[in-house]
């Protein structure tokens, strides 16, 4: 067979794959069990007869009939060329298990995603075979998580390290938007839980077009899958399997960030977790973690260490260190900011530390928030780290 | 064989005068009461014949008519009792005519010929134009307040009657026991640390502007408005008068010598339907809690609980400071003049309002603040966040200044707002404003900036301006408002519901 005909040959089983995979009720585990080795096209075929493999009708199980009956329906009315243009005129790059680039990392996973679509040209990893640390965390961070992400982001995409991680709020983009700022760093890959073309959540949109840009997003749903209940945990696994290690920025104490740690203890990563303050709730779960066994991530080098030990070197970094103090600030801006620790809180809490009358304390709170130093949310003060676009 | 007594009925919180006609004439005995009683009306048939009996009156056996003029306006209540019985025996020549000459009655009749008190005693007296008015003992206090008219007391039937034909003693006004609501509430001093609240309390009370408290159970919100009343000055006469009338129309306990001078509290449930916030109801009209706190404060807990339609009610009357309630047979207008003080959860976990401090999923809380209303949230000033205070700032958090201490700060700074035309700050309009308040050139641009990045509306400024003059009147400061009043005036005012979303990028 003629390299040419190779070629045609992949070309009507990824588009038999899209196609599958756009069918009403098609999730990840069904498509897994459906196609299990099988050709796309017999799968495709298959199913125009109503036929399922036995392992999948069991999984069904009592709503078989109506689901075989309305894919059947729905392969009986689509035309898989013109599914398959719809989503090559997108721009999107589709690569499916066992195909040539396929992210070798998810090729052993137990649950391994049957099809990825990605942004940019491919799905393929880039051209050097880099280290990649997923940093996830709650969407409730604090100013202290979102500063400790940035940070991480940033440094280890310096150290060419491939920052995975989900694109949702909080410490997510956090995370994002640190690998993005640095200077010929690595660039980052997301894993979404909708359709590429669906922006989620719409907040993020600026991000998701600039790691689009720099790096990658992949997501194994089908273009126009809109957000649901269970996409994002199905997605967190595939951050987890995609990593060398995971980092847990700030968790709630039953976050869907330890959804995915228990993602990647199932497929051998090792977690590490940012220690938070023992009364701020978003790191309630971090610090669990911590004294469960969890290595503790306290910079950038105690995640290089980790990858090191896995034989992933990575270039090292200057250590963060301590954010540069400003030298002018004023008498009462000083007091308020040696007061202010890394957890939020109300003006009344700083009255009593600083003993500053309110009208003073608001003075040197604005100085400190036109600096840059402190942030308000909701009438809560904390400080903020180096994190400012 | 006809009587004419001077009496009143009540409507919404006026008085509204009524001639009571007692007719009496052959025919077979019967006893009717026309010109539009309400059903507690016209039981009064069944209260005056047997207090007539109890009190060893005679009970004429005849054909007996009652007309309570002008005919059109619908009477309430039990409060003409007494006139329809005195109006009797004058018919059946038991008193002279000339004996009630000049005199108006107002009372209601107990079965053994008590004479009990009625709600709404001030505004019926002063309603009743005659030089003289006969009250029930026990409304004495009140009725005295309308200090042009001689008014006397009776406590029971047979005393009134023996007292009208000069055959006995009037009653002496009866002292009553001190109420509750002449205690000075508690004291600013109980409070331990929360030097920031307790600032935006004096604020509120120096300014009159509306305060929310938004913080987690255990913050101390409810402990903190409770103690607002007592940065008030006293009401001012012609306030305190009318405080006293809705007070009494709807037939709350008064002080001691009848005049509400001290600024009412008002804490409804947040159960409260919209009648019971701003008056209504479809029979008679009663006062609602805005206008029973008129002068006063008005605390509104757990405001994320209250029904939405209930709190969009309250807008109107915040706005003009009086309501008028409109129901198919009447319309009402009551005064509701308040300082609002509401306090709520920043979500329904009762988690803080600390970024990563709640465990509600954005959704629900998104939910709870849909049910705050943006122009309701846009009439309150001062908005602060507070806390459960940490065990180490408790303890060593002095317990600070008195109530009487802020409060002669508050008086003084209320007496520069006087000067300028008004009782407080929060009720200068945006053109009074402009002239006593004029910015400095920071000042103009620090607000320049939050407008232009969209946190500040043109009503918002307004607003903030006011609070910066009421912080430079507490100060003692003169001249153009500079930054940091205005600062202060912004950093009073926190966007209480802000999501996390805004701030990732």
């Amino acid at each position: 067979m003629s390299g040419e005909h190779a070629a045609a040959a992949e070309d009507v089983q990824r588009s038999h794959l899209v196609a599958l995979v756009g069918l009403p009720d098609m999730g990840p585990a069904r498509l897994r069990l459906l196609l299990d080795g099988r050709d796309p096209v017999d799968a495709w075929e298959g199913l125009r007869r109503g036929r399922i493999p036995m392992a999948l009708s069991s999984r069904l199980g009592r709503r078989r009939e109506e689901v075989v009956a309305r894919w059947t329906a729905t392969v009986a009315g689509t035309v898989v060329a013109e599914r398959w243009a719809e989503v090559a005129a997108s721009g999107q790059s589709v690569s499916w298990y066992g195909a040539p680039g396929y992210p070798a990392a998810l090729l052993d996973d137990p649950e391994p995603p049957v099809v990825l679509f990605a942004t940019g040209g491919s799905v393929a990893e880039g051209a050097a075979d880099r280290p990649r640390v997923a940093i996830v965390g709650t969407r409730r961070c604090t100013a202290y998580g979102r500063s400790v992400a940035v940070e991480l982001g940033r440094s280890l995409a310096a150290a060419g390290v491939e920052v995975v991680s989900g694109l949702a709020i909080g410490i997510d983009a956090a995370a994002h938007l640190g690998a993005l700022r640095a200077t010929d760093g690595a660039p980052p890959i997301a894993v979404v839980g909708t359709g590429l073309d669906v922006v989620y959540p719409s907040a993020n949109r600026d991000l998701w077009e600039r790691v689009a840009e720099h790096g990658r997003i992949l997501s194994e749903m089908p273009p126009g899958s809109g957000p649901t209940r269970w996409c994002f945990p199905a997605r967190n696994r595939i951050v987890a399997g995609l990593a060398d290690v995971l980092v847990v920025v700030e968790s709630h104490a039953e976050g869907g960030s330890l959804h995915t740690v228990a993602a990647a203890l199932d497929r051998d990563r090792p977690v590490l977790a940012v220690p938070g303050p023992i009364r701020s709730p978003a790191s309630a779960g971090c610090n669990r973690l911590l004294a469960e066994g969890a290595a503790p991530a306290c910079g950038p080098d105690d995640v290089l260490g980790v990858l090191s030990l896995l034989g992933r070197p990575a270039s090292p970094v200057l250590s963060a260190g301590e954010a540069p103090e400003p030298a002018d600030l004023g008498t009462d801006a000083r007091r308020v900011l040696d007061a202010l620790g890394w957890d939020p809180v109300v003006p009344d809490a700083l009255a009593a530390r600083t003993g500053l009358p309110p009208v003073a304390l608001i003075a040197a709170v604005a100085e400190l928030t036109d600096r840059g130093l402190v942030v308000e949310t909701r009438g809560h003060l904390e400080r903020r780290g180096e994190e400012r676009s | 064989m006809l009587a004419t007594i001077h009496a009143a009925t009540l409507h919404g919180v006026s008085g509204h005068p009524v001639r009571v006609e007692v007719h009496v004439a052959d025919g077979l005995p019967a006893f009717t009461v026309v010109g539009l009683p309400d059903a507690s009306c016209r039981e009064a048939r069944d209260r005056v014949r047997a207090a007539l009996e109890s009190s060893g009156l005679p009970w004429p056996p005849r054909r007996i008519t009652v007309n309570l003029a002008p005919t059109g306006v619908p009477k309430a209540g039990s409060v003409l009792d007494l006139p329809m019985a005195v109006g009797l025996l004058v018919a059946c020549g038991e008193l002279e005519p000339g004996q009630v000459d000049g005199l108006g009655f107002l009372g209601e009749l107990g079965l053994d010929g008590s004479i009990r008190p009625v709600p709404g005693v001030l505004p019926l007296v002063d309603a009743v134009e005659v030089p003289g008015m006969v009250v029930p003992v026990a409304n004495g206090a009140e009725a005295a307040l309308i200090d042009d008219r001689r008014v006397r007391v009776a406590d029971d039937l047979r005393g009134l009657v023996l007292a009208l034909r000069g055959d006995g003693e009037w009653a002496t006004p009866e002292v009553a026991e001190p109420s509750p609501v002449d205690g000075g509430g508690p004291d600013m001093g109980d409070v331990r640390g929360q030097r920031f609240a307790r600032f935006a309390l004096e604020v509120a009370a120096a300014g009159a502007h509306h305060l929310l408290l938004v913080g987690p159970p255990g913050a101390g919100k409810s402990m903190l408005a409770r103690r607002l009343p007592g940065l008030l000055p006293d009401l001012a006469p012609d306030e305190a008068l009318q405080a006293t009338r809705v007070r009494s129309a709807a037939g709350e306990a008064l002080p001691v010598d009848g005049l509400v001078r001290r600024p009412p509290w008002r804490a409804p449930h947040h159960g409260a339907s919209p009648a019971a916030l701003v008056g209504g109801g479809s029979g008679t009209m009663r006062p609602g809690e805005v206008s029973l706190a008129h002068g006063g404060v008005l605390f509104l807990d757990e405001l994320g609980e209250f029904a939405p339609s209930a709190l969009e009610t309250l807008r109107q009357p915040l706005e003009d400071g009086t309501v008028r309630v409109s129901r198919a047979g009447a319309s009402a207008e009551y005064p509701a003049r308040v300082l609002l003080v509401a306090a709520m959860n920043p979500c329904p976990c009762g988690g803080s309002a600390a970024p990563g401090g709640c465990r509600c999923p954005s959704t629900v809380r998104a939910r709870y603040v849909r049910r705050i209303s943006g122009p309701l949230l846009d009439r309150f000033d001062l908005r602060i966040a507070v806390d459960r205070p940490d065990p180490v700032d408790l303890l060593s958090g002095a317990s600070g200044e008195s109530s009487a201490d802020v409060g002669r700060r508050v008086a003084s700074a209320r007496g520069r707002a006087v000067a300028r035309g008004v009782d407080a700050n929060g009720a200068l309009d945006p053109a009074a404003l402009r002239e006593a308040a004029p910015l400095s050139e920071a000042a103009v641009r620090r607000l320049e900036a939050e407008l232009h990045a969209g946190r500040l509306s043109a009503r918002g400024l307004h607003r903030v301006r006011s609070v910066a003059l009421t912080v430079a009147d507490l100060l003692g400061r003169d001249g153009p408002l500079d930054v940091d009043l205005v600062e202060v005036a912004l950093g009073l005012r926190i966007d209480p519901f802000r999501s996390e979303v805004a701030g990732v990028r």
